[in-house]
C-alpha cells in the first residue's frame, strides 16, 4: 500500500513539475540576452530604454541583459555549448558567426517565415556575416568600417597635407614621424588591420572558394605591402603593442598626440572626442586597385538551445532591435545602423558627424571570410606578418609559411 | 553476555566511524569533484579531438595532441621561455626572501614595518602590479625615462618589452619583487624556529656570522628550503598574469609561456584536446622537477 502510494505521489509531482516547465505562448517568458553595447557610451541606458519599450509592447516578454567584454562573450559561449548555459539571444561580433556555428549553437533564423522581410530592411554587406553556405545563422545589428583617422595639429605642423592615395599615406607616415612623433599606429597584424592594405592593392587573403591561400597570402601584392609596413617599422614610422608590446596603446597615443595616422572604426571619434583630439577623417585613401577598408560591426545571434517559444519572443526582439526606431536610438550613442531608412535619418546623421565618411567606406568595404577556422587562420597571419614587420623572418619566407600553415587548417 | 547483535555493532562501528566520515566527505567530495575528476576528465580528452560544441561527438586520436604539441614551435618556446623564468625566479627568490628574512630576524625594533613592507607586493593584486611594470617598462616608460633623459646613458629609449628575452626580463623581475615578501614570511618563520642553544655553542667555539648561517641556520631550514623550492617551481609554470598583461605573448608569440600559450589555443582555437594534452606534458614535467628535487634533498641528507 504504502509503496503504490509512493509511486502515485511521484507521478504527479513529477508531472506537475514538467507541466510548471512547459512554456506556453502567452505565459511568461524571460530572455536571457547577453550583449556588449558599452556602458561609457550611453549605450546600455539605451538599450534599457528600448527593453522598457519593448516589454511594454509584448507583456509577456521579459528581457534579461547580462553585459560581457569580448573575450567574455566568446568563452562563455565556448564554455555553454558544452554545459548548455547559453542564452537566448547575443549580441556579438560578426566573426563570432561563423565560430559559434562550429559549435553547433547557433540557431539557423533563416527558417523563420518573415526572415526575408526583415533581412530587406537590414544592409545586405553587414548581414552577409551571418551568411554560411545558403543559410543565415544571425541577422546584423550595427555595421562599422575603419576609415583614415588623421591629427590635424600634427599634420599641419609637420606641413604635410591629407593624402588622397595610399602611396602617400606611407610617404606622410615617414615625413611626420619626427621630434618624438609616430607617423602611423595599428595595433594589432591581422587581416583587421593589414587587410585594407592587401585588398586595395588588389590582393587577397584566400581562393574565392576558400580552398587554398597559395597564390594569395604569399602572392607579390602581399609581399609587396608587408614590405612597405616593414620598412616603416624599421623607420620608427609604424608603433604598435602587437608588434611591440613596449610601444603605447592607440587610445593612450592618440590622446597624448603621439600618434599622427590610424585607420580605425568608429569608437575612434569617440575616444579622440573625448579627449580634446584635434582630428578629421577620410575614407582609406585609394591603392591601386580602389580604396577596399574592412566590415566590422554586430549581429544578433540566436540559439537552438532556447525552447521554441523563447526562439520566436527572441526573434521579436531582435526584429524591434533592428527596425528603424531602435536603429536611430542606437545611432545616437555611436552604434552605425544597418537599417538603410536609419542611415539617412536626420537625427542619426546629426548624431554621428562622420557618418557620411562611413558610408562612402561602407560602400566598398569588404568582409573577412566566413569561415569557422577564420579565427584560426587570422591568428596565424597575424604571428607571420608581425615576424616579418619586425624583421624577425623575411617577409617572402613568413608569408609562405602563412600560406603552407593556412592550408593545413582549411584541410583540417 | 555478549549478544551477536552486540558483535555486528562493534564490528560497523570500527568500520564506519560517523563521525570521521561526517568530517571527510564534504572535504573528500569538493576535492574530488573539482580537483581528481576534471584531471581525471582532461586526461581522457587529451586522446581525443575534443569537440565542445553542442551535440558534437568527438573522435578518438590517440596520441595525435602530443606529437601536436611536441612539433608545434610556439609550444617549445613557451616551454623554454617558462624554463627560463623558473631558472631566474626560483633562485633570486629564495636568495633574497632568505637574506631579508635573515636581516629583519636580527633586528630588535621595526621588525613589524619591514615585514608588512616586503608582503605588501604579495597582497596587492597581479593584474594592478603588472599594470605599473608595463608603465615602467615601456619605451616611453619610466625606467627609459631615468635612462635617457635623467641619467643619459642611452640616447633612444630601449625597446624593454620589444623583443623575447628583454620582456621576459620584466617579466621575470615583477616575478621576483612579488614573491621575495611571500618566501621572507616563511623563511622568517622557520629561522624563528632554530634552536638558539646550537647559536650559543658556537658562539662559545667562536664561530663568526658567516659560518653560523651556513654551519647552523641553513641546515636547520633545509626542509622549509625544499619545500619553498617546489612551490616556487610549481608556481613559476602557473605563471600566467605578468605574461598576458606585460606583453600578451607578442611579439609574434615569442614571449608565450605555457599557460598563455595554454589558454589562447583553448579559448581563441577551441583546441581542447591540444590543451589538454599540453597540460598533461606540463604536469608531467612539474611532477618530474618535483621527484628530483625530493631525491637531491635525500641524497644529500645522507650525506
Amino acid at each position: 500500500m504504502f509503496k503504490k502510494l509512493l509511486v502515485v505521489s511521484l507521478f504527479l509531482f513529477t508531472s506537475l513539475v514538467l507541466i510548471g516547465c512547459t512554456d506556453k505562448t502567452g505565459e511568461a517568458i524571460t530572455l536571457e540576452f547577453w550583449h556588449n553595447y558599452s556602458a561609457s557610451d550611453g549605450q546600455v541606458a539605451v538599450l534599457e530604454t528600448l527593453i522598457d519599450e519593448f516589454e511594454a509592447e509584448n507583456e509577456n516578454v521579459t528581457i534579461h541583459p547580462v553585459y560581457m567584454e569580448w573575450q567574455a562573450l566568446k568563452d562563455s559561449v565556448a564554455l555553454g555549448a558544452n554545459t548548455g548555459v547559453l542564452p537566448d539571444i547575443l549580441r556579438g561580433d560578426i566573426a563570432f558567426v561563423p565560430q559559434f556555428q562550429s559549435l553547433n549553437v547557433l540557431l539557423k533564423v533563416s527558417d523563420f517565415d518573415d526572415y526575408e522581410t526583415a533581412a530587406a530592411k537590414v544592409l545586405t554587406a553587414p548581414n552577409s556575416s551571418n551568411k554560411m553556405g545558403t543559410d543565415y545563422y544571425g541577422i546584423a545589428s550595427n555595421t562599422n568600417t575603419k576609415i583614415l583617422f588623421y591629427n590635424k595639429t600634427l599634420l599641419q605642423n609637420a606641413g604635410v597635407s591629407v593624402p588622397t592615395t595610399l602611396d602617400q599615406v606611407w610617404t606622410a607616415s615617414q615625413t611626420l614621424t619626427t621630434g618624438g612623433k609616430i607617423g602611423y599606429v595599428e595595433p594589432w597584424t591581422g587581416i583587421w588591420n593589414v587587410g585594407p592594405y592587401i585588398w586595395s592593392n588588389g590582393g587577397d587573403v584566400l581562393a574565392p572558394d576558400y580552398s587554398t591561400a597559395t597564390g594569395y597570402i604569399n602572392s607579390s601584392i602581399v609581399v609587396d605591402v608587408i614590405t612597405t609596413l616593414k620598412n616603416l617599422y624599421a623607420a620608427g614610422a609604424l608603433a604598435g603593442p602587437s608588434m611591440d608590446p613596449g610601444a603605447v596603446g592607440d587610445t593612450d597615443g592618440w590622446a597624448s598626440g603621439l600618434y599622427a595616422m590610424q585607420l580605425d572604426g568608429p569608437w575612434r571619434a569617440a575616444s579622440n572626442n573625448a579627449a580634446n583630439v584635434n582630428y578629421e577623417a577620410i575614407p582609406l585613401p585609394a591603392g591601386s586597385a580602389g580604396s577596399v577598408s574592412v566590415l566590422g560591426g554586430e549581429n544578433f545571434m540566436l540559439f537552438k538551445t532556447s525552447a521554441v517559444a523563447k526562439q520566436e519572443a527572441a526573434w521579436e526582439f531582435v526584429k524591434f532591435m533592428t527596425d528603424k526606431h531602435a536603429q536611430v536610438e542606437m545611432a545616437k550613442v555611436g552604434q552605425m545602423p544597418v537599417n538603410i531608412e536609419a542611415l539617412a535619418d536626420a537625427e542619426a546623421i546629426a548624431a554621428m558627424p562622420l557618418l557620411p565618411v562611413f558610408a562612402t567606406a561602407l560602400a566598398t568595404a569588404k568582409a573577412r571570410p566566413v569561415i569557422a577556422s577564420w579565427s584560426e587562420i587570422e591568428n596565424v597571419i597575424a604571428t607571420k606578418v608581425a615576424l616579418a614587420i619586425t624583421g624577425q623572418k623575411d617577409v617572402q619566407v613568413a608569408m609562405d609559411e602563412c600560406a603552407t600553415e593556412i592550408n593545413a587548417i582549411l584541410a583540417d | 553476555m555478549i549478544t551477536i547483535a552486540d558483535k555486528i555493532i562493534k564490528k560497523t562501528k570500527r568500520r564506519l566511524d560517523w563521525r570521521a566520515l561526517v568530517i571527510f566527505l564534504p572535504g573528500f567530495l569538493f576535492v574530488f569533484i573539482f580537483t581528481f575528476y576534471p584531471m581525471a576528465k582532461m586526461l581522457v580528452m587529451s586522446f581525443f579531438d575534443w569537440k565542445i560544441g553542442f551535440n558534437q561527438v568527438s573522435p578518438f586520436v590517440g596520441f595525435k595532441n602530443y606529437i601536436d604539441v611536441l612539433s608545434d614551435p610556439i609550444a617549445r618556446l613557451s616551454i623554454v621561455n617558462t624554463f627560463a623564468y623558473a631558472f631566474v625566479t626560483v633562485p633570486l627568490q629564495i636568495v633574497i626572501g632568505l637574506l631579508v628574512a635573515v636581516l629583519i630576524n636580527g633586528i630588535v625594533k621595526g621588525s613589524v614595518g619591514f615585514r608588512l613592507g616586503y608582503y605588501f607586493p604579495v597582497i596587492s593584486s597581479w593584474v594592478v602590479v603588472a599594470l605599473l611594470f608595463r608603465y615602467i617598462f615601456s619605451n616611453f616608460g619610466l625606467l627609459n625615462y631615468f635612462l635617457v633623459d635623467i641619467l643619459h646613458l642611452s640616447s633612444e629609449p630601449i625597446g624593454w618589452l620589444s623583443s623575447r628575452w628583454s620582456a621576459l626580463f620584466a617579466a621575470m623581475m615583477l616575478g621576483v619583487w612579488k614573491g621575495v615578501g611571500w618566501n621572507m614570511v616563511v623563511f622568517l618563520a622557520a629561522l624563528q624556529a632554530v634552536p638558539k642553544d646550537q647559536y650559543e655553542a658556537a658562539d662559545i667555539d667562536g664561530a663568526n656570522r658567516i659560518q653560523k648561517f651556513f654551519m647552523i641556520t641553513l641546515p636547520n631550514i633545509r626542509g622549509t628550503m625544499l619545500f619553498v623550492i617546489i612551490m616556487l617551481s610549481i608556481g613559476a609554470f602557473n605563471t600566467y598574469t605578468p605574461i598576458t598583461v606585460l606583453t600578451g605573448g607578442n611579439p609574434a608569440h615569442q614571449t608565450e609561456v605555457v599557460l598563455t600559450w595554454m589558454y589562447f589555443k583553448t579559448f581563441n582555437a577551441f583546441k581542447m584536446g591540444y590543451s589538454a594534452a599540453f597540460s598533461v606534458i606540463v604536469a608531467i614535467i612539474i611532477i618530474l622537477i618535483t621527484i628530483t628535487l625530493f631525491s637531491l634533498s635525500k641524497w644529500k641528507r645522507r650525506d
